[in-house]
């Protein structure tokens, strides 16, 4: 139950996605602990949701918050109509949605992301301005919260860079 | 449930919810289970162009049931010729998945704009005003990417068995 096997999970079956959200946050140098993985993937191929589709029902996904022991079918055809799930798994916590408010589709979140190398796995993570978007588009009390840190994070970065 | 939850657990528009309600002079009630029937409604009118009504009518007969079938004959004609099959496993499984996605995410708004704290235009001081320790940030950044994912991994780590205790 990890970040890293998540990541990991998600990449050996050649799933396309950007990590956005709170891990996005701390790659970039938030303090802040999370405990789900937040997702952005491509919802235009079907061969990409059939992967991700597959690999979340490997990992016996079940939408969080629900009691158990409801009928839920985790396939290629629950995520094309369900594009946007908070999932609750065999490797911890995940929310997988096909854009991100304030950025747009998996495209523009692509278009705005960076690779990185971290926990054993390269992959993708929404970068420092697009996540102030997102959260400051998202509007939740909570996102709201996150904003003066993130947006502290971003004048450091520039500050640090202009020294360099 | 808010208003706005119950319109994303049943994947529909609120106004539609709130228009259809009035056409069909049924008290919208913001749970659960009106969620499900209103999701089923809206799909039967909107993705198969059927009458409000008889749309309501099947969701009625086909979430009434109470029964463990999975897929149900909602309606048919008289010689028994056509008839609309709904499957309510893979129903159950996409509201499901909106139903969650509903109470997790779509927790109630701030209304109006956010408010400023500390000096506008200032990032720092106003996250200084907000109670974030620079000091910290300043060391993350110092950090590479994988450091802070680590870092990240361990402290999730130590919640989740905090958690665990406490349960």
């Amino acid at each position: 139950m990890s970040f890293a096997s998540m990541l990991g999970g998600l990449t050996k079956k050649k799933v396309r996605f950007v990590v956005v959200g709170g891990v996005a946050a701390a790659a970039h140098g938030s303090s802040r602990v999370t405990n789900d993985l937040d997702i952005c993937y491509e919802a235009d191929a079907a061969a990409n949701i059939s992967a991700l589709a597959s690999v979340l029902a490997g990992w016996r996904a079940y939408p969080r918050g629900i009691e158990g022991g409801l009928p839920f079918i985790m396939d290629d055809r629950t995520l094309r109509n369900a594009p946007i799930l908070t999932l609750t798994t065999s490797e911890g916590d995940i929310d997988v949605m096909d854009r991100i408010a304030g950025v747009g589709p998996y495209d523009a979140v692509r278009r705005h992301s960076e690779t990185i190398s971290a926990l054993g796995v390269r992959f993708r993570v929404l970068d420092l301005p697009s996540l102030i978007k997102a959260k400051r588009a998202a509007g939740r009390p909570r996102d709201f919260d996150h904003l003066p840190e993130l947006e502290a994070l971003l004048a450091l970065r520039k500050t640090s860079k202009k020294a360099e | 449930m808010t208003a706005r939850q119950t319109a994303v657990a049943a994947a529909a528009e609120l106004k539609w919810m709130v228009n259809s309600a009035a056409l069909l002079g049924r008290p919208i009630r913001y749970n659960r289970q009106h969620a499900k029937w209103w999701g089923l409604v809206w799909l039967l009118t909107e993705q198969l162009g059927l009458s409000l009504r008889a749309a309501a009518a099947m969701a009625t007969v086909a979430l009434g049931g109470g029964g463990s079938s999975t897929r149900i004959t909602a309606g048919a004609d008289p010689s028994g010729s056509a008839s609309l099959i709904i499957d309510l496993a893979r129903y159950e499984s996409i509201f499901l998945g909106n139903l969650s996605r509903a109470l997790v995410h779509e927790t109630p708004r701030r209304r109006g704009r956010p408010a400023r704290r500390g000096m506008k235009g200032d990032a720092l001081t106003t996250a200084q005003h907000y109670g974030v320790d620079l000091g910290l940030i300043r060391s993350a950044i110092a950090r590479t990417p994988a450091e802070r994912l680590a870092l990240l991994e361990k402290n999730a780590e130590f919640v989740r068995e905090m958690r665990k205790r406490t349960a």
